[in-house]
């Protein structure tokens, strides 16, 4: 799994390079997410803009990476696709994850 | 090394065995290529020196039969000529030839041309060896795999009863379904059954994931899911004054599911949980993370149900909201997986829910049984030759009394 880091200021910009995160990429999803938590970083802005779909493996895996920050942190997303936001919705993932249109928006919201 | 000296030349065959023994080499010899291929087979010797011109059987022919022979271990072979005489080196090379000499031969010369083919030999068989462990674990992998599959079919079959009868009918339902797994067994699971003198209960559940471990997930759901399981059913309560067993609402029964299944591996499952009151005319259903229930009415269009929910196992205490949908004879209620919206084409379109409710109100007077084959057919042609990557499973309830 590929990711584009990018940080700015306390926050950490992630941007997923993959269009499907489904089952067979769950696990390395997690593991990179993981280890982007284990390195210390507590505020990930996860940058879905390449990514259409989201399968339950996937959703899965996101939260376990958010159960890996131990509520001392948080996961934001921006700029998900319209499927991927009713998938959120449909799930009420949307009441778990604050959820933006673009990640300056999200570095607003932190900042 | 072992190396096989041809020469009918014998004052040429003992120089150059002299040569050979000098550079360390065990030295067997041949006075023609007749006798030379004999040894050949005999003895599995791997590396020839042999003169060109010879009685008999000539060079160029003793090492197209090595050739042709086709031994399992590589046999190098070294041509002779003599200078002057115009062997053809093409022809040599066609018979499998691997090196020239031209005598008369130098001992440094016949040294690294010999040291040169003992190289190639040795990764010959280095390769060899490689193969034959490769050969020998692929073998040993193609039993497990079928073990594997002989497990999975047996898990299948285990699985496949644990489902509805194929027309199961209960107090004013009548349902009928179909299960698509993605490969021998499922992550989904779905029931329908009778509670009490006058409800009828049913379920479609997805565990997330695919394979042996969301099939385990969803087998013991099922065993779980009915009124009657054995070490209390999340679907039932005691009253606490009379001590009655009495029915859950769904949102009480799916909250006490999700107690019991908290997961410690993000392996969570969503579920839409029905259930049917005959005296009311009424279905209550609570979802958990599983798209909604379609009513298919006649005269109607048809729709979707429910605004989400959480899925069940990802945190201990949540509430879980539900709903009512009044009904009458002849509505029909779909339950689906997601494997049927998020069946994807060719162009990773998927079939989406606008296309299934479409198609459920040009098939709205279509009987039960034909719509569900129906269905999975278009899912099948929309999917084509791409991989089937998601259970794709449909319970349809009729209501046939209220």
């Amino acid at each position: 799994m590929k990711f584009l880091e990018s940080s700015s200021g306390s926050a950490l910009t992630v941007k997923v390079l993959e269009s499907r995160i489904t089952a067979d990429v769950a696990a390395s999803f997690k593991a990179g997410l993981v280890e982007y938590v284990k390195k210390g970083n507590r505020i990930i802005i996860l940058d879905l803009g390449e990514v259409t779909f989201i399968d339950s493996s996937g959703l899965g895996a996101l939260i376990g990476s958010l159960k890996a920050m131990g509520g001392n942190g948080e996961l934001l997303l921006c700029s998900a696709h319209e499927a991927v936001i009713n998938m959120f919705k449909l799930t009420r993932m949307d009441k778990v994850f604050r959820m933006f249109k673009s990640p300056e928006e999200a570095v607003s919201a932190i900042s | 090394m072992k190396v096989l000296l041809v020469d009918d030349d014998p004052v040429a065959r003992a120089i150059h065995a002299m040569m050979l023994h000098a550079q360390g080499h065990e030295v067997v010899e041949a006075a023609d290529g007749e006798l030379a291929w004999q040894l050949v087979q005999e003895t599995k010797i791997t590396f020839v020196v042999s003169d060109w011109m010879m009685p008999n059987l000539a060079g160029v022919e003793l090492c197209r039969k090595i050739r042709a022979a086709n031994f399992e271990d590589y046999v190098y072979v070294i041509l002779c000529t003599s200078k002057g005489a115009k062997s053809d080196l093409i022809e040599g090379m066609d018979a499998g030839a691997d090196d020239f000499l031209v005598k008369p031969i130098g001992p440094e010369e016949l040294r690294v041309k010999v040291r040169a083919g003992e190289r190639v030999l040795t990764l010959q068989q280095g390769l060899a060896d490689k193969n034959r462990e490769l050969a020998r674990i692929n073998g040993q992998l193609q039993s497990a795999h079928k073990l594997v599959e002989e497990d999975l079919k047996a898990a299948a079959w285990m699985q496949q009863s644990l489902l509805p009868q194929p027309t199961q009918q209960a107090h004013g339902i009548e349902c009928l379904w179909r299960l698509e797994p993605s490969g021998y067994i499922a992550g989904d699971i779905f029931n329908c059954f009778s509670m009490g003198e006058h409800e009828t209960g049913f379920y479609l559940l997805d565990v997330c994931g695919h394979g042996v471990p969301a099939a385990m997930l969803s087998v013991t759901l099922s065993m779980v899911l009915t009124p009657e399981a054995t070490y209390g059913s999340p679907l039932m309560a005691l009253h606490p004054l009379t001590g009655k067993s009495e029915v859950l609402s769904p949102d009480d029964a799916v909250r006490e599911l999700n107690r019991r299944f908290q997961s410690i591996d993000d392996r969570y499952f969503t579920i839409i949980y029905g259930l049917f009151d005959i005296r009311t005319s009424t279905v209550r259903f609570a979802q958990a993370g599983h798209p909604g229930p379609i009513l298919i009415r006649k005269g109607a269009k048809p729709k979707t149900y429910g605004e989400g929910g959480m899925p069940v196992g990802l945190w201990p205490k949540i509430m879980f909201d539900c709903f009512d949908i009044p009904v009458q004879v002849g509505d029909r209620l779909l339950l689906y997986s997601d494997g049927v919206t998020e069946c994807i084409d060719g162009t990773n379109m998927a079939f989406g829910e606008e296309r299934l409710l479409s198609y459920l109100e040009e098939r709205a007077d279509v009987p039960l049984e034909d719509l569900l084959e129906d269905l999975i057919l278009k899912l099948k042609n929309w999917r084509g030759k791409g991989e089937c990557t998601d259970d794709i499973s449909l319970l349809v309830l009729e209501v046939t009394a209220t």
